[in-house]
């Protein structure tokens, strides 16, 4: 797309699948309609906007692209196809994404066709490296496999917190593993990147909360991954998920994207916590979301011992002070001018300072924050349920946990690392996670992260009853896609290959 | 202008008659610049009725990628260029959109000898040229990953569980569609013009369809082409002046559908060719049905098999069953109602090449010779009675602007 208007009209369209219903006949239609065919000039202002963005499809019919347009050309094969909604009442194109079909493989389409699928925002199609990014919701799992199909419910809050907390929550990632030894890292596909992430785990944690997206009144996204050095992830997150109050095509929130290496959200918890405090903001809810495809220079390249560790995914959790499902107790962070890893402007890859990024930087960083707190707020190793950190590698967490006083069964539920590789800004965060997936009402849970450059932000929260209420509504828990059986291993090329993107 | 009151309406006497008609070899032309191509085209059709360049009053030419594929915008100001003229130039996307609007102003009595011209260079813009289609053609599908090629495939897989022809039936189906790209390959090789020359094989089409992994393979579609066709379109009154064989248009009409295929009611058919085909054989007084030659637009193998239900020859869902049993990879035409019924005597686009706005132009040239008894090794044989009208069917987009033209001889 070279017009950036269209590009935008598109997006704004696409993204979320809009579409319209005739308030008088319900006919239904894709893309903003201002009247309905049927009904005429009477059905002038009687149009309802309806989002396919959160509901489920069904696979009509579907071939299989082997020569794609140019734009397609590096998803190489695969399944394209008409998507119904609403029993057929509006049909979209679409493409199966997920998948890939090596040369040769022949596809089954009537095994496909009928089946249920779900929307996924991913990138549209490849662009020069100097366009806008473009991205489409026209991509479609099938609603039976990894990623399954929920619906985002506004739930009315019951109760009124007097401290504030994390009220939702959500990691996502894709599908695509690499295996090597023991560890497991999570691969985004070939459409991914961070962006994808940050949207798709806000989404997750929207419908895990009940929130209602116009409530949220801020968006911070923390990643070092952006596919722009300048434009926000944020705003694309704000307009996809609808937050805040939507007036025509503007979003009633302010969205933010942060930077501190791996820290870049976490360093916002405290800040949307204060924020939703704050007696004179009308801000209910304010969102905080890491997400990163990490970056690393291929093997045997300067920086390339980062490409044994890294990770794609995205956390995001929501904060506020109604049904809180885990307390914040208190925070302590602690910065200094380290250079342990960093990345300057326009290089494709980080640089890392080898052996100086153990004691100088993460270690000395990780002790500091986690000690202070627990001075500040008088908690001994003992009195915490759960100890999550960041986890560059498997080794590190469990040096410092035991190093700080914790027991393997206070630690071992956070370490991800050996899933999903080292997700950057979304690594402690899917520590963390991990641990309110299992936690029980009334635990604390002290979480350390680390940011290169550098600094750690230390939190202790303790959940609350609201943990376990709403737990059904997170189909996508951690665990489950850690080991769920659709997880597909691919090799190292295919890996470096999905993970450069369109 | 004469008026005559029939059945209680007015009709027009001025009928518009075709005179002449040129054409370029369709196919790759590398070293010939656009212009070359049409002039080529104008100068046979010219040459055919003894015709100047000043003779013409206006010049209707159309074309669909020229801005894009070479950079040409205003194509009438080249084409004024070109002919040293000052006349009305009005440009379209396809000859039958051409020619419908030469014929409104012939009828009216604005002129009486026009050029309608179409040109295409597709090739110029080869590793671009598709996804410029597909935007065109569909831009949301294109978008979500569409190609021109999956459009046909999603709307055979639509006709086959719409029908639901399994087992036995779908394979002769399937055969019935090789069928159609074997007659026409074969009725190419007898058209000097033709971008493809050879004849193929049912196993071929076949084979290129396993190699595909898809229903529809290599030989299932038209190709990319160069091109350029003309014709000189004049009233009754001065066609019978300059030729005693004028083809006459006895209507044109045409219709559209939604630009997102997708989201259309019917997924099987083209609605627009539909209702152009009814709304022609209104007023010509005979239905494309009635025809025993016609030129549709066969972008795919399916295409042409659509057509033949689209406009009226075959009831929906029975067009493969008639092809099938018609053999025409072996006798070069369809059997239908006990009639021989000749679909794409010059190769169609599928053989004779499909550059997009000269494409109309190569149907009418087509009908034009059949109706004179002019088509030489492709003369059609009709076994009894004699050829009086002839029809073609073309499309702008995936079936979103659809034409049918009706011709006659005297």
């Amino acid at each position: 797309m070279s017009s950036e208007p269209i590009e935008r009209r598109v997006s704004y369209l696409g993204d979320r699948l809009k579409s319209s219903r005739c308030g008088l006949c319900k006919k239904e239609y894709f893309e903003v309609r201002d009247y309905c065919g049927d009904c005429g000039r009477k059905s002038f202002g009687k149009m309802e906007s309806i989002d396919l963005f959160y509901e489920k499809g069904k696979l009509e019919l579907c071939t299989l692209v082997t020569e794609p347009t140019n734009k397609f050309m590096k998803l190489e094969n695969y399944v394209y196809g008409i998507v119904s909604f609403h029993e057929g009442k509006i049909r979209v194109p679409g493409r199966l994404t997920d998948q890939i079909v090596k040369d040769g493989e022949t596809v089954d389409f009537s095994s496909l066709e009928g089946r249920e699928v779900v929307p996924r925002f991913r990138r549209r199609y490849s662009v020069g490296r100097s366009d806008v990014v473009p991205t489409i919701s026209l991509a479609f799992t099938l609603a039976d496999e990894y990623y399954p199909h929920q619906e985002y419910k506004v739930v009315q809050p019951s109760k009124e917190y007097d401290t504030p907390g994390i009220v939702g929550y959500a990691f996502y990632t894709s599908r695509f593993r690499i295996r090597e030894g023991s560890l497991e890292r999570s691969v985004p596909f070939i459409d991914e990147d961070a962006v994808t992430a940050a949207v798709e785990s806000g989404k997750l944690a929207l419908i895990h909360s009940g929130v209602d997206s116009a409530l949220v009144g801020k968006i911070y996204v923390g990643s070092e991954s952006n596919p722009y050095a300048v434009k926000p992830i944020a705003s694309k997150v704000a307009q996809v998920l609808k937050l805040g109050e939507e007036d025509g095509d503007t979003q009633g929130v302010d969205a933010v994207d942060t930077e501190f290496a791996c820290k870049a959200a976490t360093s916002m918890f405290k800040d949307a916590a204060s924020l939703v405090n704050y007696s004179k903001s009308d801000i209910k809810y304010a969102m905080v979301i890491g997400a990163d495809n990490s970056q690393a220079a291929p093997r045997g390249c300067p920086g390339g011992e980062l490409d044994a560790f890294v990770g794609y995914g995205g956390s995001a959790f929501i904060f506020g002070k109604h049904d809180v499902l885990a307390e914040i107790e208190g925070w302590y962070s602690v910065t200094s001018d380290t250079p342990d890893f960093w990345r300057r402007d326009g290089e494709p890859f980080p640089m890392h300072g080898g052996r100086f990024t153990g004691d100088p930087a993460y270690f000395k960083h990780v002790r500091k924050a986690a000690t202070k707190l627990m001075e500040k707020l008088n908690v001994q190793a003992g009195d915490v349920d759960y100890f999550v950190t960041h986890q560059p590698n498997p080794q590190f967490p469990v040096k410092i946990a035991n190093e700080l006083g914790f027991k393997d069964e206070q630690y071992a539920a956070s370490l991800q690392i050996n899933k999903f590789g080292n997700t950057y800004s979304g690594c402690s965060p899917v520590g963390l996670a991990s641990v309110l997936d299992i936690a029980k009402p009334e635990e604390r849970i002290l979480m350390v992260s680390y940011g290169s450059g550098a600094g750690s932000d230390a939190y202790l929260l303790r959940t609350t009853s609201q943990i376990v209420d709403k737990r059904h509504r997170q189909k996508l828990s951690v665990k489950y896609q850690a080991e769920n059986p659709f997880v597909e291993f691919v090799d190292y090329t295919t890996y470096r290959r999905l993970k450069l993107g369109m | 202008m004469i008026f005559a009151i029939q059945e209680g309406k007015k009709i027009m006497q001025n009928r518009p008659a075709i005179v002449a008609v040129g054409r370029t070899k369709f196919g790759e032309h590398y070293g010939k610049e656009p212009e070359k191509l049409i002039e080529e085209a104008w100068l046979t059709a010219s040459r055919e009725c003894d015709l100047e360049r000043r003779d013409l009053e206006a010049c209707y030419l159309s074309d669909c990628f020229l801005p894009i594929t070479n950079k040409l915008g205003l194509e009438e100001g080249f084409l004024s260029e070109l002919t040293e003229l000052h006349v009305p130039m009005e440009v379209t996307r396809s000859v039958s959109a051409a020619l419908l609007t030469a014929c409104h102003a012939i009828r009216a009595g604005v002129y009486n000898t026009v050029l309608v011209g179409g040109i295409e260079k597709m090739t110029d813009r080869w590793d671009k040229i598709r996804d410029d289609l597909m935007l065109l053609e569909d831009p949301w599908s294109y978008y979500a990953g569409g190609t021109p090629e999956a459009n046909h495939e999603l709307l055979l897989r639509a006709y086959i569980n719409k029908y639901g022809i399994t087992g036995e039936n779908l394979e002769r189906l399937n055969v019935a569609l090789a069928q159609v790209s074997v007659k026409n390959h074969a009725n190419a090789a007898k058209n000097e013009y033709a971008h493809f020359r050879r004849k193929i094989t049912v196993g071929q089409v076949l084979n290129a369809r396993k190699a595909a992994r898809k229903s529809l393979g290599l030989y299932d579609f038209a190709p990319i082409s160069d091109g350029a066709s003309a014709l000189i379109l004049t009233s009754e009154e001065r066609a019978r002046k300059m030729t005693d064989k004028p083809i006459y248009v006895l209507d044109c009409s045409s219709a559209t559908d939604y630009l997102n295929f997708t989201a259309r009611d019917d997924l099987t058919h083209f609605t627009a060719t539909k209702i152009a085909a009814k709304n022609a054989s209104k007023m010509a007084g005979v239905a494309p049905s009635d025809m025993q030659i016609v030129e549709v637009y066969d972008q795919s193998t399916v295409m042409e098999m659509v057509s033949l239900e689209d406009l009226g020859f075959c009831e929906p869902g029975t067009a493969w069953k008639s092809i099938y049993e018609s053999r025409p990879e072996e006798k070069g035409y369809y059997e239908i109602n006990g009639r021989r019924v000749f679909v794409n005597a010059n190769g169609g686009l599928k053989a004779d090449g499909n550059p997009l706005g000269a494409t109309g132009g190569a149907q009418i040239l087509e009908i034009f010779k059949q109706l004179r008894g002019e088509a030489g090794e492709r003369q059609v044989d009709l076994g009894q009675g004699t050829l009086r009208y002839g029809c073609t069917s073309e499309f702008e987009g995936f079936g979103t602007k659809a034409y049918v033209t009706i011709f006659g001889r005297e």
